[in-house]
């Protein structure tokens, strides 16, 4: 990732309450050209409410909005060069397909001619050509997705801002069109702000991801880094399914912890913070991560344990496996063959993130 | 509810529109009796009347002066009312409660009260009755339904459509009148013939307010104080048709644009 | 929007001309970018504060000016010893017009007569009215409620005088229903229906019945079916359903109608004149009188009117407030 460059987008230190409710607290961060970056939290987490205030359509009690360099905090919508694509999309129902998307061509003061062309770029871009003379209320929800796209990127925004396009779609057209919208992402070259409260979505689409959870940011990283590498118990248990594993650090060095884990003696990696002997600390580990052995597996953790349940899942099965002493604990994990009751557990101490909190 | 209420219920509902009706369709045939006296039975029958009406030319003239009186007044009332309905559904401000509370007032102020205080206020600014008085209460008295109709449109527009027009580049000037305007159609066209319908049957503001030429209701009301004649039957019953079409045309126009939205 | 519509503004927008205008920009892009135009909107549009003062100013000046100026100014007028003012005469401050209003008689019986009359008519209207609001809003699909509507409003568009005429030939001693009588052997000469409280009353319901309609149907269609199914499963005959769950229900709609039927009723101008006789002179006649004679005059009517108006909106705001109570009460 090039660090070097200029961001496109930075939000400094912005805070915005609605009466009682505080929807951002002191948000900070950048968003580089190019990048398709991903808004990702429960609902009622702030994500519209950063959009909104990107986009121009609110603003913030306090701190800075800057885009390509220039402060447009306080600057109306009309003014800003961002586009953004709406969760309802919000095309205009008596307008078509065409003069929706060359709305905003026209208050550009583009010619007629140049209008034409770049509608007629936009319509092959987005396989739109058949539908140009349609009224919103006569395309599908996949079209009109891509009617909102069309127009949001018709006047040629730094940045363009998505929130939850795809909430509207059903679940097999929403997966085809999460990878359309990647692709037309890479072959635009713009820079995506896109919001979606769906884990799964944002861990196929985007560079990087932003977790977000009560008007603050929980963490900021590639989706490797947030599905492998969690800094909070939050991020932990929002991403993906997990096992949280709890007890007192015996030493560490480097970054290697070592755990007495109900009198397992485990090792993970803390990334971001420091744990000193003797700290209680939580450390998370994926379902896939952990590996099924006949025997003690010779590198990395061991633990043996009893399945005491098993809840078949299709193409593998979801166990669950008693350990520790006098089978204190519970380590689920998924495994895709058949294994006896008695097994023993490994995993490499590297997927075992110690977590901040 | 049992099958005998249900037929009960329907007996009353078809008792009720043939009372709405009778009185109508009797005054109707009436334009077409072949003597000057109204009453029935009718003997014989004859078109004269209508022919009469179509020939009047203080008839003819007199539909001018009220057709002109429903426009213009109409034209201002959607205009005003609109406005008002833009202000009332933004954001909230100081006086909103008391703002709304004002905007509906001209409609609840019993009639005869209402021509009175415009009588006496047009007195003050030194209008004087006739046509310009007339428009002008025309216009305050219908503001009030303009405004009740186009408000609960305005609270249908979502607001982000408003909001894409102003993202792509709109202004609120323009994003006015290219989205919202155009969202308003069908309120805009079913309170503006309400409006037209109102001011063209309105007889008490007309009559207070008028000069010496009269509005169509003003004209039939003086006809009837001398006598009733089946000329009379035959101007209402073209006033009659023509309201009735213009409300049918309105309504159905109304329900087709609103479904879509 | 309307097909024909639709199908030209595609047209428009889809065949560009492929020569001509091609070379300029649209009219909402020339305006946009027009130099007086934006430096008059960004003037304007640079402040939340001047945005709203532009937006407001002219419907709040309009309301104060127009629709409570006239209330004012008849207010004023009725506190005036004579209006309009005379040359050679400055109008000044007496209360002998709203005196008149309580020490002679012969007003008071219109009043209360136009009271006493608004009041049992609303009731009849209602009564009249609501099973047919009932019917259309719960027995009659939705397709077709919109048809049977519909049919109704065709006579609500027809003016008061048209309507009021249609019943003066209604009732006429050689009226249709004198006619019917007659053929029917029930009477030998013709009742004098006209200009009596009975043609006054049926003129007045006539023209109200629908302000009644409106807002009896809109409540009632509110009401989901379920309710009444629901109380019928807990065992609950027809009378009960509609006493302790349909009534309640609609109480806001008996609310408006009656309001709305009884503010009109007081109003009415030209079917008393028309329906009525010496005998059922309403208050609005008696107002009406000191504006056909000389201007002297005027301050009396203004303090009548405003005496009406007072007495109208205190009774009907009473009226409002009771049953706001009553389904408030209900609820709980
Ligand atoms: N216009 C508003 N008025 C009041 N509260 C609001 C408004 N917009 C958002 N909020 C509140 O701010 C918080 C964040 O909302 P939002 O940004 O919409 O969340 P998200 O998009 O992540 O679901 C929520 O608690 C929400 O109720
Ligand atoms: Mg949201």
């Amino acid at each position: 990732m090039p660090t070097t460059e200029d961001p496109i987008v930075h939000i400094d230190g912005i805070s915005k309450s609605f009466g009682k409710t505080v929807a951002l607290q002191r948000l900070d961060m950048k968003i580089r050209p190019g990048e398709f970056v991903t808004f990702l939290g429960p609902s009622g987490c702030g994500k519209s409410t950063t959009l909104r205030l990107l986009g121009g359509f609110a603003q913030p009690d306090s701190g800075r909005i800057v885009l390509g360099g220039e402060d447009v905090t306080r600057l109306p919508p009309n003014k800003r060069r961002v586009n953004m694509v709406f969760q309802d999309y919000a095309l205009f129902p008596h307008m078509t397909v065409t003069r929706n998307i060359t709305f905003g061509l026209e208050l550009k003061r583009m010619t007629r001619d140049r209008i034409a062309a770049r509608l007629d770029e936009l319509l092959s871009f987005l396989e739109l050509d058949a539908f140009r003379d349609r009224f919103p209320d006569q395309l599908s929800g996949g079209q009109r997705q891509r009617v909102a796209l069309a127009r949001a990127l018709a006047p040629d925004p730094d940045l363009l801002l998505l929130d939850e396009p795809l909430g509207a779609l059903d679940a097999r057209l929403r997966a085809q069109v999460q990878l359309e919208l990647k692709d037309i992402q890479r072959r635009t070259g713009k820079t995506f702000f896109f919001v979606t409260h769906d884990q799964d979505e944002a861990l196929t689409m985007s560079d990087r991801i932003v977790v977000m959870n009560q008007g603050r940011v929980e963490q900021d990283g590639t989706p490797e880094d947030l599905y492998l590498r969690p800094k909070s118990r939050f991020v932990a248990e929002f991403i993906g399914e997990t096992n949280l594993l709890s007890g007192p650090v015996r030493h560490a060095d480097d970054g290697r912890v070592a755990i007495d884990w109900f009198g397992m003696q485990i090792e993970g990696r803390a990334f971001d913070s420091t744990p000193r002997p003797g700290d209680m600390v939580t450390a998370a580990l994926r379902l896939e991560k952990v590996g099924f052995f006949d025997a003690r597996p010779e590198t990395g953790n061991a633990v043996q344990g009893r399945v005491v349940n098993r809840v078949f899942k299709g193409s593998r099965t979801a166990v669950d496996v008693r350990v520790g002493d006098a089978g204190a604990a519970i380590l689920k994990a998924y495994v895709d063959r058949e294994v006896p009751d008695d097994v023993w557990l490994g995993w490499d101490p590297a997927n075992l993130a110690v977590l901040q909190d | 509810m049992t099958r005998n209420t249900r037929i009960l219920m329907s007996i009353i509902y078809w008792a009720f529109v043939v009372y709405l009706f009778v009185p109508l369709v009797l005054m109707v045939l009436m334009g077409f009796k072949d003597s000057k006296f109204i009453g029935f039975p009718i003997k014989s029958w004859t078109l004269d009347w209508y022919i009469g009406v179509f020939r009047d030319t203080e008839v003819i003239s007199v539909f001018v002066y009220s057709t002109t009186i429903a426009v213009a007044s109409t034209a201002i009332s959607l205009t005003v009312g609109t406005w008002i309905s833009v202000l009332l559904a933004g954001r909230s401000f100081f006086g909103r409660t008391v703002i709304f509370g004002l905007t509906v007032l001209p409609a609840v102020i019993p009639g005869i009260i209402s021509a009175i205080s415009f009588r006496i206020f047009a007195r003050l600014l030194g209008i004087e009755t006739g046509m310009f008085a007339i428009i002008w209460a025309h216009a305050v008295h219908n503001v009030p339904f303009v405004a009740l109709v186009v408000m609960a449109r305005l609270a249908t527009l979502p607001a982000s459509h408003t909001e894409a027009a102003m993202d792509l580049g709109a202004d609120r000037f323009v994003s006015f009148f290219r989205i919202t305007l155009p969202y308003l159609k069908p309120a805009l066209i079913g309170a503006g013939v309400f409006c037209m319908l109102l001011s063209f049957d309105d007889f008490v503001r007309s009559f207070f307010l008028g000069g010496y030429e009269p509005t169509l209701p003003v004209l039939i009301f003086s006809k009837l104080r001398s006598g009733m004649s089946p000329e009379i039957n035959a101007i209402a019953t073209v006033v009659l048709i023509m309201t009735a079409v213009l409300g049918i045309w309105a309504e159905r126009s109304m329900r087709r644009m609103g479904k879509g939205t | 929007m309307s097909t024909s519509s639709r199908s030209e503004t595609a047209a428009d927008t889809s065949r560009r001309p492929a020569s001509g205008r091609g070379d300029s920009p649209t009219f909402w892009g020339r305006l946009s970018n027009a130099g007086p135009y934006r430096a008059v909107t960004d003037y304007v549009f640079g402040s939340t504060r001047r945005q709203f003062v532009l937006l407001a100013a002219f419907p709040i000046f309009w309301i104060l000016f127009a629709h409570l100026g006239p209330i004012l100014q008849m207010i004023r007028v009725s506190f005036l010893d004579s209006y309009p003012p005379s040359v050679g005469h400055t109008p000044h401050f007496t209360l002998d017009n709203w005196r008149t209003f309580f020490t002679e008689v012969i007003f008071l019986r219109p009043f209360f007569r136009t009271l006493v009359f608004s009041v049992v008519l609303t009731f009849a209207t209602l009564v009249l009215v609501y099973p047919v609001a009932y019917f259309l809003s719960r027995h009659v699909k939705r397709d077709n409620q919109m048809l049977l509507l519909l049919l109704l409003l065709i006579p609500f568009w027809v003016g008061e005088i048209v309507r009021t005429y249609a019943i003066m030939i209604l009732l006429g001693n050689t009226g249709a229903v004198n006619l019917i009588l007659k053929a029917l052997g029930l009477i030998e000469q013709p009742i004098a229906f006209m200009y009596t409280n009975f043609s006054l009353s049926f003129g007045i319901v006539y023209l109200t019945s629908l302000y009644m309609l409106m807002p009896l149907y809109s409540a009632l269609e509110k009401i989901p079916q379920s309710f009444s199914e629901a109380a019928a499963d807990l065992g609950a005959g027809p009378w009960t359903r509609f006493r302790r769950v349909i009534l309640p229900l609609s109480l806001e709609g008996i609310s408006s109608g009656c309001t709305l039927v009884f503010l009109i009723s007081t109003g009415l101008y030209a079917t008393p004149i028309l329906l009525g006789g010496p005998s059922t002179t309403l208050f609005s006649e008696t107002i009406a009188g000191f504006f056909h004679v000389a201007g002297d005059e005027w301050p009396t009517g203004a303090a009548f009117s405003t005496i009406m108006l007072l007495t109208a909106l205190v009774l009907s705001g009473t009226f409002m407030k009771l049953m706001g109570a009553l389904q408030k009460g209900g609820r709980k």
